[in-house]
């Protein structure tokens, strides 16, 4: 007998667009999700403002999260994760875990929303002295600043008079083995670099970059807005170390437009780190034998046409565990899968029970 | 087209300048931990292996005898305790010779066995990197040539220039990946009756003192609570091919290698940092021989000075024959124009010696040295003056013809 | 430093200039492609006291532009201070490695620029060749170090004694670092032979070849070892 169930792992937003999808189209949906509350990495990860439109991030979780549970097809387990796959397409045995007690439930389709995890800034093969600098911050430490309305350098409680981005930590480099470009870090860096200037209005901020990456509407909403209406100075080229000197850091690159070395004296430093496969999503590859593509997240072999159906049949994916993605796109597939899946248990519930 | 000053391009260093921070400290909130299934290129060491049981070559292996440490992408690497062949370095036996001298007796004092062979040559990438007066068909097979000498001998080779040490790793890599050049070595090598022999791991000397560390510490005779260091890193030793580095998250958050600041740590002495720790000494290769003035400029205006401005330093320790070098003799130029330095270099193998009671002129050879040392032995509690009067009747011995060398046992005469 | 001027040459010869680089064994390993973010640039030290790109020169290869090439494989090469610093690149290449390649050719082809820039470099290249060991003691001399002061003056003074009072036995050598067997010398002259390296430096420097050629012939006959 097949099962009227969607199994959605993962609760940020890509498992709840497509938990609310599955729900709008009278389906039914359990969401797992590991943590022990919904929202996934805008939540966990502090994110202040949503890229490119400057929404709270909170608000915005919230909202997704209560239209989830206004549905009544969807039901949700927290602290759960998946432990082991049984069965096909249609009739597929999930075993949960929470805590000690293990539970298996049925699924005819499965979305693994499993997301990414932010680069660990101490393998990047610059030197830029996340562990050796509390004034070196990620992306998403900055945020979680950001998000409490200040900007402040870590070791002095001051606001800083000179901060920098320093892009693609992480991301574009055969030295780390991350290849690929992480598509939202350019975004977000203008966009918490506009929000620096809101804050600290006096402070001279600066983004270095190899290539500015501001697809479709971003460009005016983001990079000229951040270059024109606050004056964030845009410098072409990667820094190759940041280093201490007296009572700044240091950092130093070539500035390739003007073609010389430069050395600038910084408060602080934000790494632009990019997006890796989360261990949720390596972790549901091997529980579910669903295979990897070459950079590690879960492979879409339809893509660029198809970019949720996985290799294991009734087995979708959407958002960020199938490669970087920036919000657009995770709820873009988050919609198709939860229309894939569907359409998959209409056609088994239909061919399983005679017309009568 | 030259441009005068070093550090333009940016907006320039704040005004006040504060003592150097200590680097060991590290941001204890954040904690980092190497993970190898992470590391972005295969390990050659099993490429390595792979291709002796394919019958390529032989790979000579760490002795039992070993001390397992972590290098830069989380791996293990097997550093010898005893039992060496020490492939030694054309500039410091030449030129500072104390720098070899420190090395041998440092293995003397710890008992480790070692071999000092007559049947080695320069690994002649000085040469290689300063004139391109070589290809890599050469370079490989002057290193195979002395990894087959080690070899013979059954001690395990330790490289003591951190040039060598690079580029044995670059010849490494081109043999593995380069199945015609290895043939081509293979025969030059069978025209000397000698088979083609790769070590299991390359050693650098700093690596077999980083390990020896707790050893050198237990005969430590000098209090070294109030001497100020910093450390130079060799480009070649964790620059080119990076990957057999050893780092330690202890030690500057596992960001930058862990080489001779822990050993200095161990040994008590007090490590400074300063914003040019990863720049290069300014040697060149071709420029210390044929264009000397970019290589002075560097090794003052960038390192030299920064340290001193920044750290006020007692004494630069670095571990590579160029550094030491370079940073010691460049020095003499930029003090006639008045400039501020003025910091003694030497070896962490010189240091380490000095600081377990070794003679400063018959081990530690420092008359080779240019920059004034002697506040440094001052500061270490060493009488130099009284040394130096044993190493001139030592040298008086030698002109009387009484004694044709200075040996060993003269070494630690008291 | 002097400028070497970069001599005209016909797009045939910078071509094959060009294709000989592209052609070692190693070039595959050291240039794959450059997205212009400077790394190299900011951590060469070269690139702080010349008008010297690494950036540029990896980049030129890329493009195949050979005449930007032929300016570099000239002149710029030459300034390189082979730390290889640049090898922190992120798309994997070694602009340090492409720079040895680039030398190593201009040598062979025995470009004027590259007998240019060896000049002042002969009697290392003789010493390392001829003894084995790449710099020796008797080399501190006053006159050839004068920049770094009364020190040298010392070393040079008291040598042969100086050299006496190191302890360890393979150290009392003054024309070579160390003490080295005979037998390994004949081994290494033989790599010299077999590896063509004696036929580069025919084509940079006749006279130094004709020396390094009588040094060898000699001990090899000594050892009945013909090279052919």
């Amino acid at each position: 007998m097949p099962s009227d169930t969607v199994l959605i792992i993962g609760g940020g937003p890509a498992g709840l667009t497509a938990a609310r999808a599955v729900g709008e189209l009278g389906g039914r949906a359990l969401v797992v999700e590991t943590r022990e509350r919904l929202g996934g990495m805008p939540d966990e990860a502090n994110y202040a403002a949503l890229t490119p439109d400057f929404r709270p991030a909170s608000e915005a979780v919230a909202e997704m999260v209560a239209a989830v549970e206004a549905l009544p097809g969807v039901s949700v387990r927290t602290s759960t994760r998946v432990t082991a796959r049984e069965g096909e397409a249609g009739d597929f045995r999930l075993t949960l875990a929470s805590g000690e007690a293990t539970e298996v439930v049925e699924a005819g389709a499965v979305i693994i929303a499993t997301g990414f995890q932010h680069f660990d800034p101490g393998r990047e093969t610059q030197m830029y002295g996340y562990y050796e600098y509390e004034d070196v911050l990620t992306l998403q430490d900055l945020e979680a600043q950001l998000k409490e309305h200040r900007v402040v350098v870590p070791s002095t409680g001051k606001a800083p008079e000179t901060l920098c981005f320093i892009q693609c930590v992480g991301s574009r480099d055969r030295r780390i083995g991350n290849t690929w470009c992480s598509k939202v870090c350019c975004g977000i860096a203008s966009k918490e670099a506009i929000e620096v200037k809101r804050l600290a209005p006096q402070c001279k901020v600066f983004i270095f970059y190899i290539d500015m990456r501001m697809y479709g509407f971003w460009e005016d909403q983001l990079y000229w807005k951040a270059q024109e209406e606050h004056h964030v100075q845009f410098i072409r080229g990667i820094v190759t170390e940041v280093i201490r000197r007296g009572e700044k850091l240091v950092v130093k690159g070539e500035d390739t437009t003007m073609g010389r070395p430069v050395e600038a004296p910084m408060d602080m430093v934000v790494l632009s780190v990019g997006m890796e496969p989360s261990r949720g999503t390596v972790e549901m590859s091997k529980v579910l034998g669903v295979p990897l593509e070459s950079h590690g997240f879960i492979a879409a072999p339809g893509n660029p046409l198809d970019t949720v159906t996985t290799e294991v049949p009734g087995i979708f994916v959407a958002g960020a565990a199938a490669g970087p993605k920036d919000l657009e796109d995770t709820v873009g597939m988050a919609g198709l899968a939860a229309a894939r899946a569907v359409a998959l248990l209409r056609t088994a519930a239909s061919t399983a029970q005679p017309v009568g | 087209m030259s441009s005068p000053d070093p550090n333009r391009g940016g907006p320039s260093a704040p005004s006040t300048l504060t003592a150097g921070t200590i680097p060991l400290e590290v941001v204890h909130a954040r904690s980092f931990t190497r993970n190898p299934d992470l590391a972005p290129i295969e390990d050659i060491r099993e490429e390595v292996l792979k291709l002796e049981a394919e019958g390529e070559w032989i790979v000579q292996r760490v002795p039992d005898d070993h001390t397992e440490v972590t290098t830069k992408y989380g791996r293990t690497k097997k550093i010898p305790n005893r039992h060496t062949w020490h492939h030694k370095s054309c500039g410091q036996c030449g030129h500072i010779p104390g720098y070899s001298t420190a090395i041998f007796w440092l293995n003397r004092e710890l008992g480790t066995e070692y071999n000092d062979p007559r049947d080695q040559t320069s690994c002649t990438a000085w040469n290689y990197y300063a004139s391109a007066t070589s290809n890599a068909p050469a370079q490989a097979a002057v290193a195979m040539r002395n990894f087959a000498a080690a070899y013979e001998t059954g001690f395990y080779p330790v490289i003591h220039c951190g040039t060598s040490y690079g580029h044995y790793k670059e010849v490494r890599e081109e043999l593995v990946r380069h199945p015609d050049l290895r043939a081509q070595v293979r025969d030059i090598l069978a025209r000397m009756n000698k088979p083609l022999v790769m070590p299991e791991e390359m050693i650098h000397y700093s690596e077999w003192i980083h390990v020896m560390r707790h050893e050198i510490r237990k005969r430590t005779v000098l209090d070294l609570s109030n001497i100020t260091c910093v450390v130079h890193p060799a480009c070649h030793y964790y620059k080119l091919v990076a990957e057999d580095a050893i780092y330690d998250q202890e030690i500057y958050g596992g960001q930058r290698t862990a080489i001779m600041s822990q050993l200095l740590e161990t040994l008590g002495a007090k490590v400074a940092d300063y914003s040019t720790w990863f720049d290069c000494c300014g040697f060149g290769f071709r420029h210390v021989l044929v264009q000397r003035d970019f290589t002075r400029s560097f090794a003052t205006l960038r390192k030299i000075e920064r340290m001193k401005e920044e750290a006020n330093p007692d004494v630069t320790i670095t571990h590579d024959t160029g550094c030491v070098t370079t940073l010691d003799k460049s020095q003499f130029a930029a003090k006639a124009h008045g400039r501020n330095v003025g910091i003694p270099v030497m070896s962490e193998a010189q240091f380490a010696a000095l600081a377990m009671g070794a003679h400063p002129y018959r081990v530690c050879q420092l008359h080779w040295h240019s920059t004034d040392y002697r506040p440094l032995l001052e500061k270490m509690g060493i009488d130099w003056e009284k040394a130096w009067a044993e190493f001139e009747s030592d040298l008086d011995r030698l002109r009387s013809g009484k004694t044709e060398f200075l040996t060993w046992d003269d070494a630690n005469a008291k | 430093m002097t400028v070497p001027v970069v001599r005209e040459a016909t797009p045939e010869r910078k071509a094959e200039i060009f294709g000989k680089v592209v052609a070692d064994v190693r070039f595959q390993d050291y240039v794959h492609g450059c997205y212009e973010c400077g790394i190299c640039v900011a951590a060469c030290p070269s690139a702080r006291f010349y008008d010297f790109s690494p950036r540029k020169i990896t980049q030129a290869v890329c493009r195949e532009d050979l005449d930007l090439f032929w300016e570099h494989v000239n002149v710029d090469v030459w300034n390189c201070s082979q730390c290889f610093s640049c090898d922190r690149c992120p798309r994997g290449n070694s602009p340090g490695g492409l720079i040895t390649i680039m030398r190593e050719v201009a040598v062979t082809a025995g470009l004027r620029s590259a007998k240019e820039a060896l000049e002042g470099g002969e009697r290392v290249v003789y010493k390392i060749m001829s003894t084995g060991t790449q710099v020796s003691p008797d080399m501190l001399q006053p006159e050839a170090f004068p920049d770094w002061g009364p020190d040298v003056q010392d070393v040079s003074r008291n040598l042969d004694l100086w050299r006496r009072a190191l302890p360890p036995e393979t150290l009392h050598t003054t024309t070579t670092a160390w003490e080295i067997d005979d037998k390994t010398l004949v081994e290494l002259y033989l790599i010299w032979h077999m590896t063509g390296v004696l036929d580069m430096i025919k084509a940079v420097d006749e006279g130094l070849h004709m020396i390094l050629n009588d040094v060898m012939e000699e001990l090899l006959e000594d050892h009945d070892i013909v090279v052919s």
